[in-house]
């Protein structure tokens, strides 16, 4: 049985001693941590206090040290995850603090993608995915980013405010089948309509899927504007990216 | 490198994504009671504008979230597309406001700039541009500013909101004014009121309004006097047990973006209705937060409000629809209600509350009655303060303002008129024109070399108000240095006035004047000669309102600003409106008794007057009425 003296990053403890409170999670992370070598520990913390470059770091560090890639997901990644996943049920954290936690898994999983290509393992796609021209909004979306890269999708993120062209130049580049909209505002909704005309008319249009959500689109619209599907939230969104793949 | 086994590799994925899963639920469930863009620290994360953002104290932090979670906050999202923070850029140009300046930063608005110059400009939505409050007017670089905003889209001309006008180019002086300069306040105190029996009432601890329990006694009762002018509110708060003032205070009528005549209120009042009355709610209200802050007094000590006002001004108050009175006949709806008998009369009494007036809830705002057409409640309020029908000899009041009112009584019979002036005496279409405001010109002497001055509050010169103007053009006539027709000696274009500080004055200005001039010289005369009344046998002239107090009485009476009558008969009574507000407010009988006089006196409409034509022409020349109206 261990106790939480036995872990030796101090960050990982604060951390639990802090926020856990229901015992079963705080016996489990003690277990888990406390078996755990330092450097995974060390990758774990960064994850938790959103620090992507120190994640990038350790992970390459890790990795040059031999241990086995899905060492450092389990021990490092996934660990550090379940931490932020608790603070943020028990409103320790928000939102904006889980993206930057999901930004520092992305960093670490940058150096495990070729490993998995090494072993035969192809992602189940690749993904562009941007908010539309005139939005600046991007939180529902940067939601689903996350939870795509979680299942195994490459994503490209083009961030808010995405014109056409690059949108087609983006699709381009990386060979995507799949293209994910999102759009907050009434005002800019029409935009994502815009964006598939473009698409026709560079001829491009089949050969992509493409896949629309945000709060004001319904299916109806989505339908109407000539989108594949229509995703109510990021769940949903994995689902549908799967689906649309699979056709 | 050791290879990964795809089924182990998925189970994590597995993991991570029912991990994910759980988050993003929760994420959807809080985002229905939390905006997801404020952090733990309550921050605000977002990358675009937002109406609950609210400046950091510390500097460089991100901007605070002010929404209460309560309410959707996503509405407050919606629309705004203005990046909350961009780091600003020293620029070549300046801003100016009054004597100040500061360096020219693009990005930052001129709401960040007043900060810096510590001019106040008024705000209560924290510079979100919703609560219309920030209106600045720029005087020049215009162009160095961002488009308007949509939060702007009720602005014309030169006016914008503080808080939405962002310097795109620093390189251009940038010149603004707040509109809530500080007018030079008169306070003509009559010292102790002669009557002081109120419509509220104190009954042992209980206080009525008439026959109405409204409140218990909380130790103090107070009142409100209003003069709401086009150009200049003044307000006066009262004791309403002993009649006693408290204090006057004044404010420029912050309406201005809306036009700074009546007609232009009235048609911007009807191309966006509500902007108008509530920027002079929210400014009557924040004097009332002031005085409740000066004197530690609860606003619900305020048990009545009493307005005085023109007809516009009084009705746009009173939420009243102003069309009729912009076009012809000129009747405002209230009038038109009373001559068609369903009114008693024309005075309006509202609940504070539904007025949007800060105030014990129970209160009244009571606006006093019209007289008739544009002859406004201002009109009535400067009867009751100099008794103008008590008066046996023949008598004239003439109330000068962007509004003239003229009103006479000889044997008896009472004559009123209004003059649409126009603004060119308070600071309107003259270019270097400015409302009675420190640094202001006030008096001018031509020493046969250069022009001696004088302004409020012997600062340094900003532009010259109506009673400088007057002074400027008796001297140009009196040494020949312009014709009456306003044509310049040395068939110069424009006098300089204050060569270093750049105040000219042109033919334009002049010629701008001469019709502000003639509509007031038309009023008087018009009413005069319906009593059949040479200027001379007036024997009171009652000079009320705005810059008249002020005013050289010879200097206007050369010019044929005001009838020729002997000098010694006028009497500056400066805000006469404000005094007859007080008295009303003050008197429940001088309220029932001027209720019932202004349905006596006759109102003579000067468009419609066959000669007025000719008598506008001759008014528009700077020389003296005749002594003998035909």
């Amino acid at each position: 049985m261990a106790e939480i003296g036995d872990i030796a990053n101090e960050f990982i403890r604060d951390e639990i001693d802090e926020f856990l409170e229901r015992d079963d999670e705080r016996k489990r992370n003690i277990e888990h941590f406390a078996r755990t070598r330092l450097l995974m520990q060390d990758i774990a913390a960064a994850l938790i206090d959103g620090a992507h470059e120190t994640v990038d770091e350790l992970t390459q560090q890790a990795l040059g040290e031999g241990i086995e890639a899905l060492e450092i997901m389990d021990d490092g990644l996934i660990a550090g995850m379940g931490i932020v996943g608790i603070k943020f049920r028990e409103n320790f954290i928000f939102v904006p603090e889980v993206l930057a936690c999901a930004r520092a898994m992305k960093a670490g999983m940058a150096h495990i993608e070729p490993i998995l290509s090494d072993s035969g393992i192809e992602p189940i796609g690749t993904v562009v995915m941007g908010t539309v021209k005139g939005d600046l909004h991007d939180i529902g979306k940067n939601l689903c980013i996350m939870m795509l890269r979680g299942a195994g999708f490459v994503v490209h993120d083009l961030g808010v405010d995405t014109s056409e062209d690059e949108f087609i130049a983006a699709i381009e580049e990386h060979g995507a089948k799949l293209l994910g909209m999102s759009a907050l505002l009434t005002t800019t909704m029409p935009n994502m309509g815009k964006t598939i005309e473009a698409f026709i008319d560079e001829d491009l249009r089949d050969d992509i899927k493409i896949m629309v959500g945000g709060a004001p689109v319904t299916p109806e619209f989505a339908e109407d504007m000539g989108a594949d599907g229509y995703g109510k939230d990021a769940l949903a969104c994995v689902e549908l990216a799967k689906h649309l793949l699979s056709e | 490198m050791a290879s990964i086994d795809p089924n182990d590799y998925q189970k994590r994925l597995d993991k991570l994504s029912s991990l994910l899963g759980d988050m993003v639920r929760h994420a959807d469930e809080q985002a229905q009671s939390r905006c997801p863009y404020k952090n733990r620290h309550g921050e605000c994360t977002a990358q675009f504008g937002c109406r609950n953002q609210r400046k950091n104290t510390q500097a460089g932090g991100l901007l605070l979230c002010a929404g209460d979670d309560q309410l959707d906050y996503r509405s407050a999202w919606e629309g705004i597309e203005r990046p909350a923070q961009r780091p600003g850029q020293d620029g070549r140009g300046r801003i100016l406001s009054g004597a100040r300046s500061c360096v020219a930063q693009s990005r930052r608005t001129l709401f960040d700039a007043a900060d810096v110059l510590d001019v106040a400009v008024p705000t209560s939505c924290y510079r979100t541009g919703s609560c219309h409050e920030c209106i600045i007017e720029v005087k020049r670089g215009m162009e160095a500013l961002n488009e308007r905003t949509g939060e702007e889209r009720f602005l014309r001309d030169d006016y914008r909101l503080a808080c939405q006008a962002e310097v795109i180019d620093a390189d251009i002086d940038i010149e603004f004014i707040p509109l809530n300069r500080t007018p030079r306040i008169l306070t003509l105190s009559t010292g102790q009121p002669d009557e002081v029996a109120p419509l509220v009432e104190r009954r042992h601890d209980k206080v009525y309004f008439e026959e109405d329990y409204i409140d218990d006694y909380r130790g103090r009762m107070l009142g409100i006097a209003v003069d709401l002018g086009t150009t200049t509110v003044a307000m006066e708060l009262l004791d309403l047990e002993t009649g006693q003032s408290v204090q006057v205070a004044s404010f420029e009528n912050p309406q201005r973006f809306g036009g700074s005549d009546v007609m232009n209120r009235i048609s911007y009042d009807a191309q966006h209705p509500r902007e108008l009355r509530q920027a002079i709610v929210k400014a009557l209200n924040r004097q009332i937060a002031r005085w409740c802050e000066l004197y530690s007094i609860h606003r619900h000590c305020i048990y009545e409000i009493v307005i005085a006002g023109n007809s516009t001004m009084r009705d746009i108050l009173f939420r009243f629809d102003v069309q009729g009175i912009g076009q012809r006949p000129y009747k405002s709806q209230v009038e038109l209600e009373y001559l068609d008998g369903r009114r008693t009369h024309t005075a309006l009494s509202e609940k504070t509350r539904r007025l949007g007036l800060r105030a014990h809830p129970k209160a009244r705002v009571y606006g006093l009655p019209l007289i008739a057409s544009h002859v406004g409640a201002d009109a009535a309020a400067d009867l009751c303060a100099t008794r103008l029908d008590a008066s046996s000899d023949a008598a004239l009041l003439i109330d000068v303002g962007t509004n003239t009112e003229v009103v006479a009584i000889h044997n008896g019979r009472m004559v009123a008129a209004s003059s649409p002036a126009g603004p060119a005496f308070e600071g309107g279409t003259v270019t270097y024109g400015m409302p009675g405001y420190e640094g202001a010109i006030e008096r001018l002497r031509w020493n046969g070399a250069a022009w001696e001055y004088k302004t409020i509050g012997d600062l340094a010169p900003q532009g010259i108000c109506g009673s400088g103007l007057v002074d400027l053009l008796a001297e140009l006539r009196r040494h020949d240095l312009m014709s009456p027709k306003g044509a310049f000696a040395h068939r110069q274009k424009e006098i300089a006035v204050v060569p270093d500080r750049g105040i000219t004055f042109s033919r334009l200005d002049a010629s701008n004047l001469a019709q502000a001039k003639a509509a007031n010289y038309c009023g008087q005369y018009i009413v005069l000669r319906a009593l059949g009344l040479a200027p001379a046998q007036v024997k009171k002239l009652y000079l009320a309102g705005g810059f008249a107090h002020y005013v050289d009485a010879q200097a206007a009476i050369d010019i044929g600003f005001l009838a020729p009558v002997p000098i010694e008969h006028i009497e500056k009574i400066g805000n006469a409106s404000l005094q007859g507000a007080r008295d009303v407010l003050l008197s429940k009988n001088k309220r029932r008794q001027l209720e019932k006089l202004v349905g006596h006196i006759e109102h003579v409409e000067l468009e419609t007057t066959p000669d007025f034509f000719e008598l506008f022409v001759d008014g528009c020349q700077f020389k003296p009425m005749p002594s003998v109206l035909s």
